[in-house]
């Protein structure tokens, strides 16, 4: 029997081939997800082993602030730490490091460097150092105040030369700088596209920090110690009071990979989520084509049970197939998965971000995860429809046709349904107030019901959906429409895999244009001025405070406020907690951003207070009066008293807290937003020339009215929706490819009938017709249950985040309609070549089948 | 030439010199060798012969289900080579009617469906009249709305005769229409076939093995090797057997 199978296997290639393709596109994106970010993590491994390698070690402040998202915030060190460590006995040289916030402007007046999730923007430290990060590979080290030098890539970029003079946005303002040196960091000429801007320690320290003050101290042994002890010896020598440690060259290699590691671990876990999805969807697609190529077989294997083959023999004979079908596309797949990769990288370079040369790392991790994978996704999508087909009758031989059977409608609804009640009992159970994992539960029952309820209702659906297309396209339209009723199972099989990704896009999309109602409203009632100037650069750097200080002196201009956020430890009965705390500037924020104080006027706030929103307030038991323990980035303790509580805190978080705070401190402090108020009667075109004017002045940020400023906040949603309606992309493929497969082998059946039809005058565009019918009517079947499903997903979602604040849904309409655009264009497209085929089938072969 | 003992002498349908062959030099196999041959509208011809004689290729052929490799197919007059895919659809739709031995119905549609089938391909509604007649003639009026799977054999191919008459076609080509039915129903179909002709004025070509079914034509053409070795009119049972016997099949 094995022999038998085999051979039918290689007999029918085209099968073969097509089952295949379902889990070659499976396999390839998880092959290509494995392949992409060993390669990323090795490429940047060996990137920072370079940089360090002459770095034997590394001195920094123990005091570090974790601000959550990722926001860690190190204390700096006195800039004489450097003397102190070039004294001791060992260290046979040691220079101050910088590494900061800077934007360079370019000669069109554009900082570089990309908006939103670009990569960063630096200022750093450079010097004739032997040890040193960067190596001047083109004119002269910077060494004056007025000097800087950049990085190879770049300078190359923005088409600067040495001599130039260049715009540079930090800390310390914006300020002229004379190009006296291109740099390089290691062996890489830019790493990561990151923009860097160089200066020698002094005026990196007063420009990019606070004057005094440096990062850290990068040292180099004279090699009588290990380096392990020379870092102890430095460690003990230097005062305590400077709280610091120091780490050995290999320990901040460590240290830098292991960060940037889980930085692009995150990124290969959404990979691989979406990998997955990609695979799930494609077990549909293996397990309809089996089903149907199984059906197509009854009258040959009730043939072979007729001439004494077993149930297990035929059932076994398919899961070779399975088997055969599983190697051949997981290896094609691990493969497919090079060129997947190398995709992936293109797209990161256009992006911006270019990767350090270094060939596709191949891990044996790799092979063996996908070859399994692909091997059990297939095999175990075979497994129903072998077993079904064990179940065939001998007797079936004799019959003529056998399509697979629809099985009892009211056993299935009632299965279903049982599914659904539990399903909606659990979801009713979270409202009344069980925990909120319990949804996720819900949301597997539910989906399951709907999966098989789907061949009861394809069949009332498709009639429905069909419709249309009847009365549009008369005969040929009514038969697609038939054709789509025919074999429900088939059609919800078929439909399965595009019902998938739309109920996660439809998903995605509620839940996008849900939080970007709530940013609109939120904005809306909280920023009252009349325009903004915003930095876009997620957390890291800004503007420096002195622009909403040249802003307020314009003519013109009624009120200007600068608004930021800082990292902090705030201690509560005794607990600490890194938090983003809220910076405003209470002498001028009145009437522009409203956080929603009770009872209390913002400018009442001091330089010792914190205002605390009613949520923190009620958590911790704080009143007004109440002392708050704030430790701030610079390693400075304050003890400030609870001034006020607010209401509006989707903005301003849960602390607020006037800049006068860090005027005595070392942390180097941005404004991320600007707003403005206008005085009355002043035309809105002659305040936004003198605005402009004064942002050039400082290089960065982008000049917005309200509206604008509101609009612009809420599509910062867009670019996540972006990254995940592209990750859902290869679920649509496979599902294109799920229902080119089913047309296939739905034509390949229907030949008889395509020669009938032709023979008694169906033309051949008419054939294509009703087949591009079928295909859209199947598509759109998987298209509605697919937004169904997603809306109560998204509703699901959405109330699971009840506690974040997000309160309302919204149900996307532009959404829900592009969506059904986009799959009737999809039955279109996967309709191409089936339709074709139809019209290939031989009239006279056709008519002699009997 | 053979010449038609009927006054109507239009012809429907016919060949020339007829060449069908596969294959080329020492090895090339003929189909069809050198037939011509005319249908007559209003009569019912058989055409007879062993398997592999050519009497299906020869049908497919002035169908314009398949292409001559030399000579011509005409139907209503119209050379079937110069006519393109769509011309050659649009011809059978309009003026030919089929009747298969089985699976001649679109199994997603009712019987009155498949009955206007053609029509409903050219979006046409046809004579209303005469559809009416067509379906009282085959006995099907309260079976319309059945599906095809619905219908017993015998009720199957009737809807397929009943096809066939919708659009009034120049010809009708049934291909052993009586195979796949037993005898009382196969009786009963070229009963009506035969009614067809003589009532509704059709020309029907049918292509058989069985010397009863052959005896309801007005002539049959027997085929053998590819060539026409012999005729008959006004046949019966016991002549046809006769006569197949003296040729050997």
């Amino acid at each position: 029997m094995l022999r038998i199978a085999l051979k039918g296997v290689l007999a029918r290639k085209t099968r073969l081939f097509l089952t295949s393709i379902a889990v070659v596109l499976g396999t390839a994106f998880l092959s290509g997800t494995y392949i992409f970010s060993d390669t990323l993590t090795t490429t940047f491994d060996q990137l920072f082993a370079d940089i360090y390698k002459n770095t034997d070690g590394y001195v920094r402040s123990t005091q570090v602030i974790d601000g959550g998202f990722g926001q860690e915030e190190r204390q700096r060190i006195p800039i004489s730490t450097v003397d102190l460590v070039r004294k001791i006995p060992g260290v046979s040289g040691a220079a101050g490091n910088i590494q900061a916030f800077a934007r360079i402007i370019g000669k069109d007046g554009q900082p570089l460097g990309e908006d939103g999730f670009g990569p960063p923007t630096f200022g750093a430290s450079i010097s004739d150092y032997k040890g040193e990060l960067w190596t001047i590979s083109q004119g002269a080290l910077p060494t004056k105040p007025t000097e800087f030098a950049m990085d190879d890539v770049n300078a190359k970029k923005a088409k600067f030369a040495i001599g130039d003079s260049v715009k540079v946005v930090a800390a310390g303002g914006s300020r002229t700088f004379t190009l006296v040196g291109i740099a390089r960091h290691g062996q890489a000429r830019s790493p990561g596209g990151a923009t860097f801007a160089l200066f020698d320690i002094t005026t990196a320290s007063e420009f990019l920090v606070k004057a005094g003050f440096i990062d850290a101290v990068l040292l180099q042994s004279d090699g009588t110690v290990s380096d392990e002890a020379l870092a102890a010896k430095i460690t003990a020598i230097l005062p305590p009071t400077l709280d610091i440690e120091t780490l050995t060259g290999a320990q901040i290699t460590k240290e830098v990979q292991s960060d940037v590691g889980e930085g692009l671990s995150f990124f290969s876990t959404l990979l691989s989520v979406f990998s997955f999805i990609a695979l799930g969807v494609g077990c549909f697609v293996i397990y309809n084509v089996f089903s149907i190529t199984a059906a197509q077989r009854q009258r040959e294997n009730a043939l072979f049970r007729a001439i004494g083959a077993s149930k297990r023999q035929i059932t076994q004979a398919m899961l070779v197939e399975a088997i055969a079908v599983g190697i051949v596309g997981s290896i094609v797949g691990l493969f497919s998965g090079v060129l997947l990769a190398q995709g992936l990288s293109a797209v990161l370079r256009v992006t911006g971000v270019s990767l350090p040369p270094g060939s596709l790392i191949f891990a044996q991790r790799t092979i063996v995860t996908v070859l399994t994978v692909g091997m059990i996704v297939t095999v175990a999508s075979a497994i129903l429809p072998a077993l079904r087909a064990g179940k065939v009758p001998p007797l079936a031989a004799m019959r003529s046709t056998a399509l697979d059977t629809p099985g009892s409608i009211t056993r299935r609804v009632l299965i279903a349904s049982a599914f659904a009640i539990s399903g909606f009992g659990i979801l009713l159970a979270v409202i009344l107030g069980a925990d909120n994992v319990l949804l996720g539960l819900a949301i597997l029952l539910v989906f399951i019901a709907i999966l098989i309820a789907g061949p009861a209702v394809a069949r009332p659906v498709s009639l429905f959906i069909g419709r249309p297309a009847a009365r549009l396209r008369g005969i040929t339209g009514a038969m697609a429409r038939q054709n789509a009723a025919r074999n429900p199972k088939r059609t919800s099989r078929t439909a399965a895999p595009v019902l998938i990704g739309v109920a996660l896009v439809m998903a995605v999309t509620v839940l996008a244009s849900t939080i970007r109602a709530e940013i609109s409203d939120a904005f809306g009632k909280q920023f009252t001025g009349d325009f903004s100037i915003t930095a876009d650069s997620n957390f890291f750097g800004g503007f420096s405070p002195s622009l909403a200080d040249d802003i307020n002196a314009l003519p013109g201009v009624q009120r200007a406020s600068g608004l930021g956020v800082s990292v902090a430890k705030i201690s509560i009965s005794g607990k600490d907690k890194g938090k983003l705390v809220t910076v405003i500037d209470p002498l001028t924020v009145e009437g522009i951003f409203d956080i929603g104080l009770i009872d209390t006027p913002v400018t009442s706030l001091t330089k010792d207070g914190v205002f605390v929103s009613q949520k923190a307030a009620l958590k911790n038991s704080l009143v007004r009066g109440s002392t708050v323990a704030v430790t701030l980035s610079d390693g400075s303790l304050h003890n400030l008293e609870v001034q006020g509580i607010y209401v509006r805190d989707q903005l301003a978080g849960n602390y607020t807290v006037s800049r006068q705070l860090f005027d005595e401190t070392t942390v180097s402090r941005f404004d991320t937003a600007i707003f403005i108020l206008k005085k009355d009667g002043v035309q809105d075109s002659d305040i936004r020339t003198s605005l402009n004017a004064a942002i050039k002045k400082y290089g960065t940020g982008e000049l917005l009215s309200k509206s604008e400023y509101i609009k612009k906040q809420a599509a910062q949603v867009n670019q996540l929706l972006g990254l995940i309606y592209g990750l859902l992309f290869l679920s649509v493929i496979i599902a294109i490819v799920g229902i080119i497969i089913t047309l296939l082998l739905s034509v390949h059946e229907r030949q008889r009938e395509i020669g009938l039809l032709r023979a008694v005058g169906m033309t051949k565009s008419q054939v294509r017709t009703t087949v591009r019918w079928e295909s859209v009517i199947t598509s759109l079947f998987g298209a509605l249950m697919g937004i169904l499903l997603g809306l109560g997903l998204g509703w699901i979602v959405i109330f699971s985040l009840r506690d974040q604040g997000i309160k309302r849904f919204t149900v996307p309409t532009t959404g829900t309609l592009v969506i059904l655009v986009l799959s009737f264009i999809v039955g279109v497209i996967a309709a191409a070549y089936p339709a074709h085929r139809a019209t290939k089938v031989d009239l006279l072969d056709a008519l002699a089948m009997t | 030439m053979v010449n038609s003992p009927l006054i109507n002498t239009t012809v429907a349908a016919a060949t020339s010199h007829a060449v069908k062959s596969y294959g080329s030099g020492d090895g090339t196999i003929f189909a069809l060798n050198d037939v011509t041959v005319e249908f007559v509208s209003g009569q019912f011809t058989a055409i007879m012969g062993p398997s592999g004689s050519g009497k299906s290729t020869l049908m497919h052929c002035i169908a314009g289900l398949d292409q001559l490799t030399s000579g011509s197919a005409l139907i209503d007059g119209v050379d079937l080579s110069t006519l393109s895919d769509k011309e050659l659809t649009l011809m059978r739709r309009e003026r030919v009617g089929f009747i298969f031995q089985a699976f001649n119905l679109v199994p997603t549609l009712s019987a009155e469906e498949n009955i206007r089938l053609p029509l409903l391909l050219g979006n046409k509604t046809g004579d209303t009249e005469w559809i009416k007649k067509v379906i009282d003639t085959v006995g099907l009026t309260n079976r319309l709305s059945h599906r095809p799977s619905e219908l017993s054999g015998g009720q199957q191919q009737r809807v397929a005769v009943a096809r066939a008459l919708a659009t009034q076609p120049r010809i009708i080509f049934a291909d052993e229409p009586t195979g796949n039915v037993d005898s009382t129903t196969g009786t009963e179909i070229l009963t009506f076939m035969r009614r067809a002709v003589d009532e509704l004025g059709q020309t029907i070509v049918m292509v058989t093995h069985d010397p009863v079914s052959a005896a309801f034509a007005d002539r049959i053409i027997f085929l053998a090797d590819g060539k026409i070795v012999d005729e008959m009119l006004e046949p019966t049972a016991v002549k046809v057997l006769d006569r197949m016997k003296s040729l050997g099949t």
